[in-house]
């Protein structure tokens, strides 16, 4: 045997393929005539002289055809000694004897080994293996592609790498596939119910146990057992009742109508003939809703927070200075925001009137108005003797610190003396509002508005309020008419007004007298020294956050007096969580107040805390307050 | 028969789609049908199987090996010429897709290690990333199994590899003798 592979004779293979080729081109144009068509297509144009004898045989222009088919396609070469080679056949030389050259040939069985097939070595495969003619014994190969048909689909086949794609075997053009292939059409059935589902039907009529005959056939026992993979059903006496009642809503929700193509395909809803969508969409595919967009936060939500708000808040026109977005003032909140108001300025009240009038009901009504709107300016002026106006006092209060500690003092000062008088009568009518602070409130706002939303059901605060440190003052905080809004009122009042201690009695008796809707039976407030600071759990949903949020925060500055007073909040202002600035006074006695009373914490959620009271407080914000921690006004 | 063949062309032509039953003197027998005949060079070619399609199982084969064969009958042309056309350069396409193949296919195969050492070299490279290194195989590159092959033989590469390694060879061994 002698295959032999050095690049010499494969220069020499490349003659042979010449050679052939010249000989196949002269072929052709001899034989035309005869068997043109076999020669047609190909593409090989060699010089047309050739010098070799033609054939003019059809069986010799078959042969040629045949084995030039094999080129490129993996044959088997069996030697007349027995050997076997297998590799891709390159050329062929039919001329004489079969030449053919393999590459990547290996031998697949050696004539001359005699040893068994487990030790059998494997010999690397030869990059190109000529085989002479003569030793050429047979040729061998399978699936060899002899018409057009079966060369483009393999062609197609391979550059796909054998992915046939179901169009590709359908719309086949062609002809010459193994059946002749026709499209599916369903039975007599209905095409929207396809006959397979009849099969199935009811297995358990079915009288087929699948575990039975398991068992039956190869002795396997089963521990399958229904319960362990559903709910067990309670047959009980309402069995019927509730079997009727499941079955009545799920056809009310079958029987729906419904836009979704593909609920209604499946409840059997008709589309209607001249459906415009082809099987893919009617069956398959996903049906994105129109001008859905859940990427996130839209401009729609936006607003729509935005819009709440303001209703929660009130409008805040930008004009007014730091946050003052945050100084709200519903229409109903007018309580809450005089309150503020007047709790803020009360230092500032405090000092200017010197405690001589706090409040005054026409100031009030002032209060209310000028709350509504907020670029209150003339707030030194509102102050005298006003009730405050709180929002210009906060916010120039926010920033300058300075005033506020100045007013803070002068205000525990005149708190102090208006406490010990109060103290009694207050205790008295200390109504719950746990987290009510009454020198905290005074000068704060979100105190303030913190025990407002407490104060509701304490009205006896209120009363407080018109407490008649200063009559005058009393006398016009005893506004329940205006108050009256809420209970809000009272205790924002009661809560500015602190300092203006009055008498219970007179109090009371206003408040009675003015159909307050104060609780006049409401608990006393007892100040835990070891309750907890509050901390909101959760955070409102509606509000967004806030810029205004930094700007909450307490303000204590009367906390030495508080513990004289019974049940007085003491030194409520710090919350304990604080998001780092704006610490008030801090009163290191006091432990913080436990959670009733909301602290504002310079976060969003606040607010929401105070908003799931379903009182709109007007919250004053302080956003550019700077702690007066140094300060511990004690 | 190939005496009974004339030289002339007509009577050639009768050759084409008899149905045969052939013996070579290589040991093969095998039934088919005749595609053509060249006298010249003594080929004829046939084709097996039945099946009709564009696909078909071709041998050629030099009488001079026909130990003997039989006619079992006679069919039509088995070859529509009209539909016989070829091309030239899908034909070359076909062929460098298929050394591609082979190629790569020859990497995976050991020169001078026995038939058992590729089956476990065949065996490992379904589930590991292996290469022949000589008479060694190599497997994720760190670990080497020399002959013969044994759980023994495994060396090299981090403890956990060399474990997976030769649980992997265990199995395929065992898998081995039962299958053989």
């Amino acid at each position: 045997m002698n295959t032999q592979q050095t690049a010499q004779l494969k220069s020499s293979a490349n003659g042979f393929a010449r050679r052939r080729s010249e000989r196949e081109s002269g072929m052709r144009l001899e034989n035309k005539h005869q068997s043109g068509k076999l020669n047609q297509n190909r593409s090989m144009n060699a010089i047309g002289t050739s010098k070799a004898p033609v054939y003019e045989s059809p069986s010799r222009d078959r042969l040629v055809y045949l084995s030039t088919c094999l080129i490129g396609h993996p044959v088997e070469v069996r030697l007349k000694n027995g050997s076997i080679y297998s590799g891709t056949c390159h050329t062929t030389n039919v001329e004489q004897e079969f030449a053919i050259i393999l590459k990547m040939a290996r031998m697949t069985k050696d004539a001359s080994y005699r040893g068994s097939k487990q030790e059998y070595v494997m010999k690397a495969p030869s990059k190109t293996l000529i085989i002479p003619g003569k030793e050429v014994a047979e040729v061998i190969a399978k699936d060899v592609p002899v018409t057009v048909a079966g060369q483009s689909n393999e062609l197609q086949n391979e550059r796909h790498e054998d992915i046939l794609i179901d169009s590709s075997i359908s719309h086949s053009r062609h002809v010459e596939l193994d059946r002749e292939l026709s499209p599916w059409v369903p039975d007599e059935d209905d095409p929207q119910c396809p006959g397979l589902e009849n099969i199935f039907d009811g297995p358990w009529n079915r009288g087929w146990d699948q575990f039975e005959t398991n068992k039956m056939l190869f002795g396997v026992k089963s521990t399958f057992d229904e319960e362990l993979y559903t709910t067990r059903l309670e047959k009980g006496p309402r069995m019927r009742e509730l079997e009727r009642e499941a079955t009545r809503i799920a056809r009310e929700i079958e029987g729906e109508d419904t836009e979704d193509l593909h609920l209604a395909e499946e409840r059997g809803i008709n589309l209607g003939e001249d459906f415009d969508g082809d099987e893919e969409v009617r069956f398959s595919s996903v049906i994105r809703g129109r001008g859905l967009d859940d990427s996130g936060y839209d401009e729609d939500e936006d607003i729509l927070l935005d819009k709440r708000n303001t209703e929660t808040f009130g409008d805040v026109p930008a004009s007014s200075g730091a946050k003052t977005d945050h100084l709200h003032r519903g229409t109903s909140n007018d309580s809450a925001g005089a309150l503020l108001t007047s709790s803020v300025d009360e230092p500032q009240c405090s000092q200017s009137s010197n405690g001589s009038e706090f409040f005054q009901s026409n100031t009030y009504d002032h209060c209310r108005q000028q709350a509504d709107d907020l670029p209150c300016k003339s707030s030194t002026s509102d102050c005298n003797g006003r009730s405050l106006y709180g929002n210009p006092e906060i916010l120039r209060v926010a920033q300058g610190h300075d005033s506020i500690n100045a007013s803070i003092e002068t205000k525990t000062v005149a708190v102090d003396g208006k406490l010990s008088k109060s103290n009694e009568s207050q205790s008295a009518e200390n109504s719950q509002t746990a987290g009510f602070d009454r020198g905290g409130l005074l000068a704060d706002a979100p105190s303030v508005t913190s025990s407002v939303k407490e104060m509701p059901p304490t009205e006896p605060e209120v009363v407080y309020v018109k407490a008649d440190g200063e009559s005058s003052g009393v006398s016009a905080c005893r506004q329940p008419g205006t108050f009256a809004s809420g209970s809000d009122h009272a205790g924002a009042t009661s809560a500015s007004s602190h300092p203006a201690v009055s008498p219970s009695s007179s109090l009371i008796g206003s408040s009675s007298s003015e159909n307050s809707t104060l609780n006049p039976h409401a608990k006393e407030f007892k100040f835990n020294p070891n309750a907890k600071s509050f901390t909101p759990s959760h955070s409102s949903p509606v509000r967004p956050p806030s810029p205004v949020s930094d700007g909450s925060y307490y303000f204590t500055p009367n906390v030495t007096t508080l513990p004289q007073m019974h049940g007085m909040p003491v030194g409520i202002g710090m919350g304990p969580s604080y998001s780092g600035h704006q610490h008030v006074l801090f009163n290191p006695q006091v432990a913080p107040l436990r959670s009733p009373q909301p602290y504002f914490h310079p976060s969003g959620p606040q607010y929401g805390q105070q908003m799931n009271l379903g009182h709109p407080r007007q919250v004053l914000y302080m956003p550019g307050y700077q702690p007066v921690s140094s300060s511990q006004h004690l | 028969m190939e005496g009974s063949i004339s030289n002339s062309s007509s009577n050639e032509d009768f050759a084409v789609g008899c149905m045969l039953s052939i013996k070579t003197t290589l040991g093969d027998e095998f039934d088919g049908q005749v595609i053509t005949f060249d006298r010249p060079s003594n080929i004829l070619v046939l084709q097996e199987g039945s099946k009709p399609g564009p696909r078909r199982n071709i041998r050629f084969l030099k009488t001079n090996y026909i130990k003997e064969f039989s006619f079992l009958g006679q069919s039509e042309d088995p070859l529509d010429i009209k539909k016989c056309y070829i091309d030239l350069q899908s034909l070359q396409d076909r062929e460098e897709l298929a050394l591609r193949q082979a190629e790569a296919d020859a990497e995976r195969i050991g020169v001078g290690v026995t038939t058992e050492a590729q089956g476990i070299f065949d065996a490992l490279s379904k589930t590991l990333p292996v290469r022949w290194d000589k008479t060694s195989i190599v497997v994720m590159n760190e670990v080497r199994v020399s002959s013969p092959y044994l759980p023994e033989n495994v060396i090299g590469g981090t403890p956990a590899a060399n474990d997976r390694v030769k649980k992997v060879l265990e199995l395929e061994r065992r898998r081995l003798q039962t299958r053989p």
